[in-house]
């Protein structure tokens, strides 16, 4: 972040040097005026031509430099906020599957929303501020030193004391603003968690739980702010109370001075008028020290987003067709893998498969028994715990993730779809697509005739979660997307479980069409669709209970003979 | 726009009178304060005329106590107008929660969730700025300038007219800028709804941005929104920075008009100099409350259009209590538990998706639906759960009207297992709870165990109370799946209708599935969406729906 802030950060100093020529000019135009008007009530004639040439300049300085000075403030915050959210956007498509498991969407919102208004704030007010006031204090204290030094002296005197009560409440401020901050993420996830849910929130009627659950939250929020505003407010009280006690003290010094013919009473009164001056700023700083604290919840909460590390990017970029590999796409030994890194649940016990280039395995089991965790696996979202997972004949470890992700497509009937048109949804199959290959792929994958049904084709926008498409059609733009992508291997998720009879054979028909050449990957509840597989895994307890064709199976007299047994049963 | 504003002051309620006042007095606590101060080196300068030290420690002391007093009148009030501001604040995020929460249920199908979102955090934190700063910096400011323009008046109004007349010009201009500046803020705030919209496409979309390419495309798309607010931004910093400069220049500008006039009116004999001098000394403060109240005004302009948005939101026409049938029912058998007769419904006028559609599910039975995909199966679902109005046509649960009955009646009946088991960020056992308010332990575990869930609940280190990710990540579809179940089994409803409910279950877990739904066989009504033949086959009845085209 502190880059980000660098890199425009001549407009922080054109800022400080403006705000400053900007106020010099203002104290010197009103300074002609007071002058003029003094002399007037003393019975003078006042002499306009005198100075309304220089004073109209001023006007007409002042009037530029305000502009460029305020301008050049806020379009430095406004360009920090850019750069910052820019490297984040790049920077969280880079982080790995884990950190959105654990976080998840709502936190990682607020933090980009909510916590980057703070940080606008402090690079827009807090941080030029203080460069001003420190700049505005140094000068003045040169003044001082030249007409007392000794006056320094007392007027510093009572800054430890100032120093030790604002860090005492600053603290116990920044403590508040980071309680705060945490309720405002629970709000923003309940919210997000309330609104994905709806469907079931409105059939269950959950209005009154959920209202009320958010009730509290926002509650705890104002009730922190309320805490927080009675010590700020005290903080306050006491900087007035704190810096006054200096300054009757400075008063009553200078007075003695005068009493004793030391210095005059102008000089008294110039002393005054740069108290004056440079009191504002002193309090200031030290309250800087509040804002740094509480702003510097936000700022952190931000970073911790920036110091996740990515994932990795080493690796070569391998060609998956070209580079020779004993004729195996996969080769699994002994994997095992584990969520936590107490490894106290191991989803993966050694895994042993392999696959060669061309062929179409499949894997069978109960859900909970591992089958999804091998895909995440094999698609990287996840890396292994231990043991050997080779793809093309190079360890996993050697490719980069994007490269070795490119090898795979995945068909499912759970497939994300985004916000947007039905051909935006297509086209992310692949980069630099042109619409001729959009339809070609939606023809083949079955779905180009349901589409043109539509009343906006392929404009068609799909809610949120594509609310209005059923499993079977999701799954169809999944083929196509995997159509489009054209990847070596395809990764089939429960291919034919949610589709209805009717509609079984223009998927299976569309299955057929994109499997051909392929090496394929079915997992599966269902053993009648993957008994054409070379070769079937049966997954349990997170390895690799039994193994073998379909009819090898059955004369095992195991645990796949007796599902396929029940299904059967089922299905009769 | 006043309008707006006063709308928004209202949703104070009856804490109205005691922010304002709180306001008022703060604003005394800090002028008093300021006064106090000025006193001092009054003091001061007195005793260093009169040479002695004297007599200054008693006037020095009671300046400084009288300062302490003020600032902790300033205190007092300021904590309460600052717990008012807050609650306020409050009020009005969770009025566009529980507005948000009540839509009907075509805004959550065709708007992004990030709309709302933006209107819940963006907006409110925008608007409730005016509750807890903008509003009190423009009343303090406007207070003071009358307490300023009392005492000119009585010295001379003719003057302080003229005098008004020059500050009224310069807050002439600086209104000029309310309106754009108005209109700024509606556009930061559009621009940070697009922004928080593709913002939400990477963090859900995740697991397509890993595997396909289009982790550049999203990037470069939440990249260019942000450019668009930075564009944005910029012109509204051009707009205030505008206004500063014209402050800058109405302030020497000002000072030179109000001599000139006090020098004239001097010379024509309309005013003394001891008045002129005691008029321009307040008027020197005077000008710069009124150029704060011209700088304010615009500012608290920008927080308005966050409160129109605000407003437009929370005035969307929410989910009826209950919808209204044009059509006359016709009977309805005793024995019926759910009638539908002669539906007709489409989401759009150019595809019908039911047409003319009647059926009769009798108490106790177990009704299968089967048919093509997209041939308004889920829409059905849609239309008994009460999510969409039919366009023709009546319905009817265990003999009422649907039109008789208010939607929350008619969903108490009913036990929806959804297609996508959507599960809450929340413990398990919370997340069964939801279907029957109150549900102890016991029943929590009875119904896991009659959804057959129980077991793999048991074998998570954290049992019911493992708490589940963003996305119930942790657990597979087919546990995520009988979870659901389960909670549509705690629900004790007298019908339950599963939306292709058993799809994502293993063999196993369904063979169980359908044991615990045969057990309820007879005592509940169950309407299944249907596809596999295994489920049709237990079926009593099965409903086979075409397409309307």
């Amino acid at each position: 972040m502190v880059k980000q802030s660098f890199r425009k950060g001549y407009l922080l100093i054109f800022f400080v040097i403006l705000s400053f020529v900007s106020s010099e000019i203002v104290i010197q135009g009103n300074d002609y005026i007071a002058t003029a008007a003094d002399a007037m009530f003393v019975g003078e004639p006042i002499h306009f031509s005198e100075f309304i040439v220089p004073l109209l300049v001023l006007v007409v300085l002042g009037t530029i430099t305000a502009y460029f000075k305020s301008i050049s403030g806020k379009h430095y915050s406004a360009a920090v906020q850019k750069e910052v959210r820019t490297f984040l956007g790049k920077h969280l498509v880079r982080l790995p599957f884990s950190y959105f498991d654990e976080k998840g969407a709502g936190n990682i919102m607020t933090r980009l929303i909510s916590d980057m208004e703070e940080l606008g704030r402090f690079f827009s007010e807090i941080l030029p501020e203080l460069l001003v006031n420190i700049i505005t204090v140094l000068t003045a204290t040169v003044y001082f030193v030249k007409m007392d030094p000794r006056l320094i002296i007392v007027l510093f005197a009572s800054y430890p004391l100032m120093l030790l009560v604002t860090d005492f409440l600053s603290k116990k401020l920044a403590m508040l603003a980071q309680k705060l901050r945490i309720h405002m993420d629970e709000r923003t996830e309940l919210a997000n968690d309330a609104i994905n849910g709806i469907v079931v929130g409105r059939s269950y009627n959950l209005y009154p739980i959920q209202k009320q659950k958010i009730d509290t939250v926002i509650d705890n929020m104002v009730a922190q702010a309320c805490k927080s505003t009675r010590i700020s407010s005290l903080s306050w009280v006491l900087k007035n109370v704190i810096t006054t006690i200096p300054v009757i003290v400075c008063y009553l010094f200078a007075l003695y001075e005068v009493v004793n013919h030391r210095i005059t009473i102008g000089e008294l009164l110039a002393f005054a008028v740069l108290l004056g001056r440079i009191l504002g700023p002193l309090g200031d700083i030290i309250f800087c020290a509040n804002d740094f604290r509480e702003i510097g919840v936000s700022l952190k909460r931000i970073q911790e987003i920036y110091r996740q590390q990515p994932e990795r990017t080493d690796g070569s970029d391998y060609a998956p067709l070209s580079c020779d590999t004993d004729g195996y796409a996969i080769t699994w030994d002994n994997v095992t893998f584990s969520y936590d890194k107490e490894q106290t649940r191991q989803v993966l016990n050694g895994v042993t498969f392999s696959l060669e280039a061309g062929a179409h395995i499949a894997f069978v089991g109960g859900s909970g028994e591992g089958k999804s965790t091998i895909f995440k696996l094999l698609c990287g979202f996840y890396e292994k715990s231990g043991g050997e997972y080779k793809l093309f004949g190079h360890s996993f470890d050697q490719w980069t993730l994007q490269a070795a992700r490119s090898c795979f497509s995945e068909v499912s009937q759970n497939v994300f779809l985004f916000p947007e048109s039905i051909r935006q949804n297509v086209a992310c199959g692949k980069e630099h697509v042109t619409e001729e290959e959009i339809i070609t792929a939606c023809k083949n994958a079955n779905i180009h005739d349901f589409i043109m049904q539509l009343p906006e084709q392929y404009d068609t926008l799909v809610g949120e979660r594509g609310v209005r498409l059923s499993g079977g059609q999701r799954q169809r733009i999944s083929i196509a997307r995997a159509f489009l992508k054209n990847a070596p291997i395809l990764l089939l998720d429960e291919p034919t479980a949610a589709i209805d009879i009717e509609s079984e054979a223009k998927i299976q028909e569309a299955l057929e069409r994109i499997t051909a050449h392929k090496t394929v990957i079915t997992i599966a509840h269902r053993l009648s669709t993957v008994q054409n597989a070379q070769r079937i895994y049966v997954v349990s307890g997170g390895k690799i209970a039994e193994s073998g064709s379909h009819q090898e199976l059955l004369e095992q007299h195991g645990i796949y003979a007796e599902l396929y047994g029940r299904e059967l049963a089922e299905n009769v | 726009m006043f309008k707006t504003f006063f709308r928004f002051m209202k949703l104070m309620g009856k804490r109205l009178p005691i922010y304002l006042l709180a306001i008022l007095l703060s604003t005394l606590g800090q002028a008093g304060g300021r006064i106090a101060n000025s006193y001092l080196l009054k003091h001061i300068i007195t005793a260093a005329q009169a040479g002695s030290m004297e007599h200054v420690f008693a006037p020095v002391f009671g300046t400084f106590a009288a300062l302490v007093c003020c600032l902790l009148l300033w205190r007092f009030s300021i904590i309460r107008y600052n717990i008012e501001a807050r609650t306020a604040t409050g009020i009005v995020e969770k009025l566009v929660f529980s507005k948000a929460m009540r839509l009907p249920m075509s805004y959550y199908e065709l708007n992004h969730s990030s709309n709302f979102m933006s209107t819940l955090i963006f907006d409110t934190q925008k608007a409730s700025d005016i509750y807890t700063s903008r509003l009190r910096r423009l009343l303090a400011a406007i207070l003071s300038a009358i307490v300023y323009l009392i005492p000119m008046f009585y010295f001379s109004p003719e003057l302080t007219l003229c005098f008004i007349g020059i500050s009224f010009l310069a807050f002439v201009g600086n209104s000029l800028f309310a309106k754009p500046m108005k209109k700024a803020g509606r556009q930061l705030s559009d621009k940070n709804a697009l922004l928080l919209e593709k913002l939400t496409n990477i963090l859900t979309g995740m697991e397509l941005v890993k595997i396909f390419p289009v982790g550049t495309k999203l990037t470069s798309e939440y990249e260019d929104a942000g450019i668009d607010y930075y564009r944005t931004q910029k012109h509204a910093n051009r707009l205030s920075a505008g206004l500063e400069s014209l402050n800058c220049f109405f302030d020497l500008a000002g000072a030179l008009a109000s001599l000139g006039l006090g020098v004239w009116f001097v010379s024509l004999g309309r005013v003394s100099l001891a008045n002129l001098s005691a008029i321009y000394t307040l008027y020197g403060t005077f000008r710069y409350v009124f150029l704060d109240i011209g700088l304010y005004l615009p500012q608290m302009m920008g927080c308005i259009g966050n409160a129109e948005k605000i407003f437009a939101f929370l005035d969307m026409e929410e989910e009826p209590e209950h919808w209204l049938c044009r059509d006359s029912m016709n009977d309805v058998a005793d024995d019926a538990m759910l009638t539908m007769q002669n539906i007709c419904f489409s989401y759009n006028e150019n595809n019908v998706v039911l047409e003319d559609f009647s059926a009769e599910i009798k108490k106790g039975s177990f009704v299968a639906v089967a048919g093509e995909s997209g041939c308004g199966k889920s829409t059905l679902t849609k239309l008994l759960l009460g999510f969409y109005p039919p366009k023709k046509g009546c319905l009817a649960i265990d003999g009422k009207a649907y039109a008789d009955l208010t939607l929350e009646e008619v969903r108490a009946q009913i036990a929806y297992v959804p297609q996508e088991p959507y599960l809450y960020e929340t413990s398990i056992a919370e997340n069964i709870s939801y279907g029957k308010c109150g549900a102890n332990r016991e029943e929590i575990i009875a119904a896991a165990k009659a959804a057959n869930a129980h077991d793999f609940i048991t074998r998570l280190p954290n049992g019911y109370d493992t708490v589940l990710g963003s996305r119930g990540n942790t657990l597979s579809g087919g546990e995520r799946q009988r979870i659901a179940i389960a909670r549509a089994i705690i629900r004790n409803a007298p019908l339950i209708i599963l939306d292709e409910a058993t799809s994502a279950l293993d063999n196993e877990s369904e063979t169980l599935v359908q044991d615990a739904i045969r057990n309820l066989k007879g005592k509940r009504t169950i309407l299944m969406i249907a596809h596999r033949p295994s489920s049709i086959a237990a079926a009593d009845f099965v409903i086979r729906m075409g397409s309307a085209n």
